[in-house]
C-alpha cells in the first residue's frame, strides 16, 4: 500500500522493459500486439499490485499476467484474422531465416513453448515456471520434457532442474 | 546447450521498437490511476461518514476505467478461481465496478458455492438499484432540480481477494459495497476442502476446543485495544459486544494457515473500527 512499494515496481517494470517486449514478441511476432501486451501487463500489474504479497517474487508475479495476457491475445487474434495475414501486416520480422532452433520453438504449442522459453531464455527455475503458468510443478516438467523431445535435443546436455 | 544459447542469442537479438520505453510509461500512468480509483473506493467504504466527504470532493470525476475482461486463473492444483464476471459501467448515474469470481473444480461443492455467490450478487445488485431509485425519488420531493440530480453518482462494488490456497483448500473474500450518501458494504468469506468437498469449520482449524481458543483469543485483542484513556471502538458485552463465536462466525484463512475471524461493521464495535479482524491463535 506505501509509496515506496510503488515505486519499486515502477522502477522494476522500467529496468526490465527490453525483456518483457522480447518475452511478448516472441509469443505475437508483432511489434505493435506486442507492445499493447506489454502496456496493458504494466498497466493492470500496478492496478493490482496489492495482490503482490512478496515483493521477492514481483518476477513470476509479473510473468504471470504478461504471459496470461499474450496467450489471451493469441486467443482473440484466432477468432478475428487469420494469422498468416496478421503477420504480414506486422512492420517487421526480426527473427533471423536460418535460426533453426528458435523457429522450431516459436513452432511449439503454447503451453509448451512457454515452459521452453521461460525455462532457456529467461531462465526461470521449473518451480517459477508452475507459478507462472499456474499448473504444478509436475505438469510443467512433462512439458519441458515433451518440448524436448519434439525439439530431438538430447536431455543429458541440457541442465534440467 | 549449445543449441539452445544461438537460440537465446537470437532471442536475445529481438529489436527493441524505440517507443517501449513511452508505452511502458503510459500504462504506469494508467495503471496508476486505475489503483487510485480502486483505493478510492475501499478508502469509501471505511465509514459513511469518510463516505460522504470523499464522494463529494469526487463526485465529478468518472472513474470509468477500461478494464480489459480478466480471465487470469489463480495458480491451482486441483481447482482454479476464474474471474467470471468483471465489468465497469455507468448507467443512469450508477458505477458499477464488478468482478465476481467462480470456482472450477470436481464435485458439487463449487457449484453450490458458485450459486450462492451469484445469488448475493444479484440482491445486492437489486437493493442497489432500489436504493437509488429511492433516493431519486426523495430527492425530487424534497424540492431538488434535474440538473443537481444529474451531478449524483454512486458506487457499486463486488470484488474478490483469495486470502490463501493450497492444492486442496481455499479461502477467499467476496465484498458487495454500494456507496453514496451512506456506506454499505458486506463481506462474504468461502473456506473450501475441495479434496474432502466440503467447508472448512474452525473445529477443523483449532480442533475441539475451538470455542475457547477462538474467545480467549478475540478476548485478549479486545482488550488490548483499550488506549490509556480507557477509550475502545469495541463495545461492552452489555452494549451488545462481543460474546462468543459460534458456527455461524465468519472468517477466513490466512497464508500462514491461521484463522482469521471478520466481524461485520457495526454489529461488535463502533462504525469507526470497520470490519473487525482477528487472528485466531
Amino acid at each position: 500500500m506505501s509509496i515506496p512499494a510503488e515505486s519499486t515496481l515502477e522502477a522494476y517494470l522500467v529496468a526490465e522493459q527490453a525483456k518483457f517486449y522480447r518475452l511478448a514478441y516472441s509469443y505475437l511476432h508483432h511489434q505493435e500486439d506486442a507492445l499493447d501486451a506489454v502496456q496493458t501487463a504494466v498497466c493492470r500489474a500496478l492496478e493490482r499490485q496489492d495482490s503482490l504479497r512478496d515483493p521477492h517474487a514481483v518476477r513470476t508475479w509479473f510473468y504471470h499476467i504478461l504471459v496470461n495476457i499474450c496467450l489471451d491475445t493469441l486467443r482473440q487474434r484466432k477468432r478475428i484474422v487469420p494469422l498468416s495475414e496478421w503477420e504480414e501486416a506486422g512492420r517487421e520480422d526480426p527473427m533471423p531465416p536460418d535460426g533453426h532452433l528458435a523457429r522450431q520453438i516459436d513452432a511449439l504449442p503454447a503451453a509448451v513453448g512457454t515452459v521452453i522459453k521461460l525455462r532457456f531464455y529467461e531462465e526461470l527455475s521449473l518451480k517459477e515456471i508452475s507459478v507462472v503458468t499456474g499448473s504444478n510443478l509436475n505438469t510443467v516438467k512433462s512439458r519441458l520434457y515433451a518440448g524436448l523431445k519434439k525439439l530431438r535435443i538430447s536431455m543429458e546436455g541440457a541442465e534440467i532442474e | 546447450m549449445n543449441k539452445f544459447d544461438e537460440a537465446r542469442k537470437e532471442y536475445e537479438s529481438i529489436p527493441i521498437p524505440a517507443e517501449l520505453g513511452d508505452r511502458v510509461q503510459e500504462g504506469i500512468r494508467q495503471g496508476r490511476t486505475a489503483r487510485r480509483t480502486r483505493l478510492r473506493h475501499r478508502r469509501m467504504w471505511l465509514s459513511a461518514a469518510a463516505c460522504f466527504t470523499v464522494l463529494a470532493v469526487s463526485l465529478n470525476i468518472s472513474p470509468t476505467i477500461a478494464h480489459a475482461a480478466a480471465n487470469v486463473p489463480v495458480l491451482g492444483g486441483l481447482f482454479e478461481i476464474l474471474t467470471f464476471v468483471s465489468y465497469e459501467k455507468s448507467e443512469d448515474g450508477i458505477n458499477y465496478s464488478v468482478d465476481v469470481p467462480q470456482v472450477e473444480a470436481e464435485g458439487d461443492l463449487t457449484e453450490k458455492v458458485n450459486a450462492a455467490i451469484q445469488e448475493t450478487m444479484d440482491r445486492h445488485l437489486e437493493q442497489a438499484q432500489k436504493d437509488w431509485d429511492g433516493y431519486r425519488e426523495a430527492f425530487f420531493a424534497t424540492g431538488g432540480t434535474e440538473e443537481e440530480w444529474n451531478d449524483r453518482e454512486m458506487d457499486v462494488i463486488v470484488d474478490y481477494t483469495i486470502k490463501s490456497q493450497t492444492d486442496t483448500r481455499i479461502s477467499f473474500e467476496v465484498v458487495f459495497a454500494e456507496c453514496w450518501v451512506a456506506a454499505r458494504e458486506e463481506r462474504y468469506y468461502y473456506n473450501l476442502d475441495l479434496a474432502e468437498n466440503r467447508n472448512v469449520t474452525l473445529q477443523d482449524l483449532l480442533g475441539e476446543d475451538w470455542v475457547e481458543i477462538s474467545n480467549a483469543a478475540i478476548q485478549a485483542q479486545i482488550d488490548a485495544s483499550v488506549d490509556a484513556d480507557g477509550f475502545t471502538y469495541f463495545f461492552t458485552p452489555e452494549e451488545g459486544g462481543f460474546t462468543t463465536v459460534d458456527a455461524d462466525t465468519a472468517f477466513y484463512i490466512r497464508e500462514d494457515g491461521v484463522p482469521v475471524a471478520v466481524f461485520p461493521e457495526y454489529s461488535i464495535a463502533a462504525g469507526a473500527a470497520g470490519c473487525p479482524e482477528f487472528p485466531l491463535q
